[in-house]
């Protein structure tokens, strides 16, 4: 047994000689080459001066617009309106059917990937309905969507519903079967009924791979609002890509992209951070 | 004998019930039709879908082409990008884990890419490619390639550190613990990147073909909606799941001849 | 079938039988008949394989026995319960509980007001010697301490059989002895009727009053009863330790 005076004493004594020996290397050009924050640094250099070059170039003809150009573009964006609303309204927009979306369908497929895990007769019943609807990709939902609720938000919402559905409930359903069987057998054991089980062990197990579910829901929520709107939309960012289509002018594609990813990527982070939040018990894993 | 083999029948119950719901989902489906609780022009019934099948086979009108060359097609392009992807995706994925400098080049680019639906690409490559085939390719291909690009990354990042030191005091180079341990080790977290980036490939293929396309199955889709026609608007989406099921086996089976190979 | 009420546990001719995989039937335990008196220490011993951790799930209620019956206090065994606390190899806390969430669970479990409970966790937390690690994740222990939060986690129910499935299989050699003799301890200072299971002939002869030993292939069998007079605390390098180590091994060398 190591008692924490000892290992605190220990991993003390590891962290000086670490910083003794940063602290000794010399200055050596290889070794600055290799540095991390160097490449990152050479390595957008690099992809913004091909970007700008190739504009300058005219390769892809009137395809394309520089790094310079999208950057005023999105300052355009934000100061002045586009059918009626400006950047911040349009993010919003998507952003609203996103969360519309994104909430119905797990409020739904959670629970209901749940009790299949839960319960095999219920299982036996709606596994292969879903499995029937599974592998339609949400894009071919939207011909549906449309004859069925015209091309106004609630077909855009259908949309991100049908497309997030499937990794909610399929991740629920594995975080609830993949747990540890003896788990299950300690709350026995400590004198629990069935409730117990779940409540005890069944959720909280689940916990991260149902998380997991909705950050992969997340990111394809994005997917499909941005298919909904560039088929048919007055607002969202989506428009905004395929007005600059209709238009040609790749500087305003290339801006609704940029603060696509963008907004995308803060979404990502938040959460993220949530999750880190709300299981801190949850170890690291190699993660890209 | 401890061992012995034997026989254990599932209930009855759980072997009746999967058929019965899917008879009763497209019972449902045909009656609702049928007797029009919902409008004939909003669904189509099972057997309207499998009368227009059956035509498809043969009529290329109205759409202009007949049903297995609009699947050819897009199998084309889903397997041109799928393959594409693969050919740079993984290579620059397990460089990226091993190689710091791979790493550090490549990384920014790809996390400032990633975030990006591969959809929000359509625009730009009818700028660049117009809507023949190259165009659709290219955004397959970016679809396919993230998922390469994690899982060899993570593949190599995984492999376990004992082996890469007992490598080191036998004094193998850096390229060759990358070639000997490195690689295989993240093998079947490569083979896995072909499952997920084959499913992302399908689906980005329909969003391409929906918006940039005279021909596929996405365009059937489409053409119907057009046409105002639900009968093709369903053909097209049953076509589409059932392509992307076949896809999805075949890989699958491929995988798994592959991995047993590792294993062997 | 009539049980004598002088044991706490009173195995009758216990056989299972498991299916596995949906196809494989394997045969684990072979007519099992075994008692345990009250406050007694018995210990389970067979090499791996031998359906011994078998048997302790069955006499915890976790698994049915194909055929013959288990008797607890004279009463027939048909489920788990909270009067048995069980302790496992891979120790099985819950990751998103601290330790004092783990400790507490059993008295939680059986609708204890928070103050009791919190009191209870606490007493079994000193006397496993985690004093300070309350609030600690099991991802922050070590093996061994983790393995203190399970015999802690199975006390605080205050049960009158402690059930011990391997607990330390899977600490170092050095932290296995500390950790037996922690158990011996904890025996001495909280009298319980204990059933621990092992593969160590010295765990055996170190911590029980008797030693049941299994065949070691399947189905598992009995093949001998030890008895381990003794005098506690024990120490390993004892003469009559010693002989009664070389007894063991010799006669279980032969059924291997």
């Amino acid at each position: 047994m190591t008692t924490p005076a000892t290992t605190t004493a220990t991993s003390s004594i590891a962290n000086e000689i670490q910083k003794q020996v940063s602290e000794k290397r010399p200055f050596s050009l290889s070794r600055f080459l290799k540095d991390r924050r160097f490449l990152y640094c050479v390595s957008l250099t690099a992809f913004f001066g091909i970007w700008k070059y190739i504009d300058y170039t005219q390769v892809l003809g009137n395809g394309i617009a520089a790094p310079d150009a999208v950057v005023a573009q999105i300052w355009k964006l934000a100061n002045k309106t586009i059918a009626g609303k400006s950047l911040w309204g349009h993010i919003w927009a998507s952003t609203y059917r996103i969360i519309i979306g994104f909430s119905i369908a797990a409020v739904i497929a959670v629970p209901l990937g749940v009790i299949m895990a839960l319960n095999r007769y219920v299982n036996a019943i709606v596994k292969p309905v879903f499995d029937l609807i599974k592998p339609m990709p949400p894009f071919a939902w939207i011909s549906c969507a449309i004859l069925w609720f015209g091309i106004d938000e609630p077909s855009k919402i259908f949309i991100i519903v049908v497309g997030t559905f499937v990794p909610c409930l399929l991740n629920a359903y594995m975080g609830i079967r993949l747990i540890e069987p003896q788990l299950y057998d300690v709350i026995r054991m400590l004198g629990g009924n069935r409730k117990d089980e779940i409540l005890q062990v069944g959720f909280p197990a689940a916990f991260p791979a149902i998380f997991a579910g909705l950050q992969i829901s997340l990111s394809c929520a994005w997917t499909c609002v941005l298919s909904a709107e560039l088929v048919s939309a007055r607002s969202g960012l989506g428009f905004i890509i395929i007005q600059g289509m209709q238009l040609s002018r790749p500087a305003m594609v290339l801006a609704g992209m940029v603060v696509l990813a963008f907004v995308a990527w803060a979404t990502t982070l938040l959460i993220t951070g949530l999750e880190k939040k709300l299981c801190p018990w949850k170890r690291e894993a190699v993660q890209m | 004998m401890a061992y012995e083999t034997v026989k254990v029948d599932t209930p009855l119950v759980l072997r009746i019930l999967p058929v019965a719901s899917v008879v009763a989902f497209f019972g449902i489906w045909q009656g609702v039709v049928d007797f029009g609780i919902v409008p004939n022009t909003m669904l189509a019934s099972p057997t309207q879908v499998a009368v227009l099948f059956w035509e498809k086979l043969f009529v290329a009108d109205p759409d202009g082409a007949v049903l297995s060359v609009h699947a050819w097609v897009s199998i084309q392009e889903a397997f041109t990008g799928f393959f594409l992807s693969l050919l740079v995706g993984i290579p620059l994925g397990l460089m990226m884990g091993w190689f710091n400098v791979a790493e550090g080049l490549a990384r920014p680019i790809f996390e400032l890419i990633r975030p990006i639906p591969p959809v929000a690409w359509i625009p730009l490559t009818i700028f660049w490619f117009g809507i023949g085939i190259p165009g659709k390719v290219f955004i397959i291909w970016l679809s396919g390639i993230v998922p390469c690009v994690i899982n060899s990354y993570v593949g190599v990042r995984m492999t376990s550190p004992t082996l890469i030191q007992m490598a080191r005091t036998y004094g193998a180079t850096d390229w060759e613990i990358f070639k000997k341990i490195c690689i295989p080790s993240a093998l079947p977290m490569v083979f896995g990147a072909m499952t997920i980036s084959q499913a992302y490939c399908w689906t980005t293929l329909v969003g391409a073909e929906y918006l940039a396309a005279d021909q596929g199955l996405g365009y059937l889709i489409t053409m119907g909606r057009r046409l105002a026609s639900p009968p093709m608007v369903v053909l097209g989406m049953i076509c589409v799941g059932l392509t992307g099921v076949a896809i999805g086996i075949v890989i699958e089976r491929l995988e798994k001849k592959l991995l047993a190979g590792i294993r062997r | 079938m009539e049980t004598s009420q002088e044991y706490k546990i009173d195995c009758q001719h216990i056989s299972k039988t498991f299916v596995q995989k949906g196809t494989q039937r394997v045969h684990v335990l072979e007519d099992i008949s075994v008692n345990v008196k009250n406050n007694e220490f018995l210990v389970i011993l067979g090499p791996g394989q031998s359906g011994k951790s078998t048997l302790l799930r069955i006499i915890a209620g976790l698994e049915t026995p194909s055929e013959g019956n288990v008797y607890l206090d004279g009463k027939e065994v048909s489920g788990p319960g909270a009067d048995r606390g069980l302790v496992f190899q891979s120790y099985m806390l819950f990751p998103w509980k601290t330790v004092l969430g783990n400790v507490e669970l059993g008295p939680k479990l059986r609708g204890i007001s928070k103050n009791e409970r919190r009191e209870v966790a606490q007493h079994y937390i000193d006397l496993v010697g985690l004093k300070g690690f309350e609030n600690h994740y099991p991802h922050q222990l070590s093996g061994g301490m983790k393995q203190r939060v399970g015999i802690a986690r199975a006390y605080s129910n205050n049960p009158e059989l402690m059930l011990l499935d391997e607990p330390f299989g899977q600490l170092d050699a050095q932290t296995r002895y500390f950790m037996e003799k922690e158990t011996a301890r904890i025996w001495e200072t909280e009298k319980r009727t204990v059933l621990f299971v092992t593969n160590n002939i010295e765990e055996a002869i170190f911590l029980g009053d008797r030693i049941l030993s299994l065949q070691g292939k399947l189905p598992g069998r009995m093949h001998a009863m030890y008895e381990v007079h003794l005098p506690r605390p024990r120490e390993h390098t004892e003469m009559k330790f010693l002989e009664l180590r070389q007894k063991i091994t010799d006669a279980s060398e032969l059924t291997l």
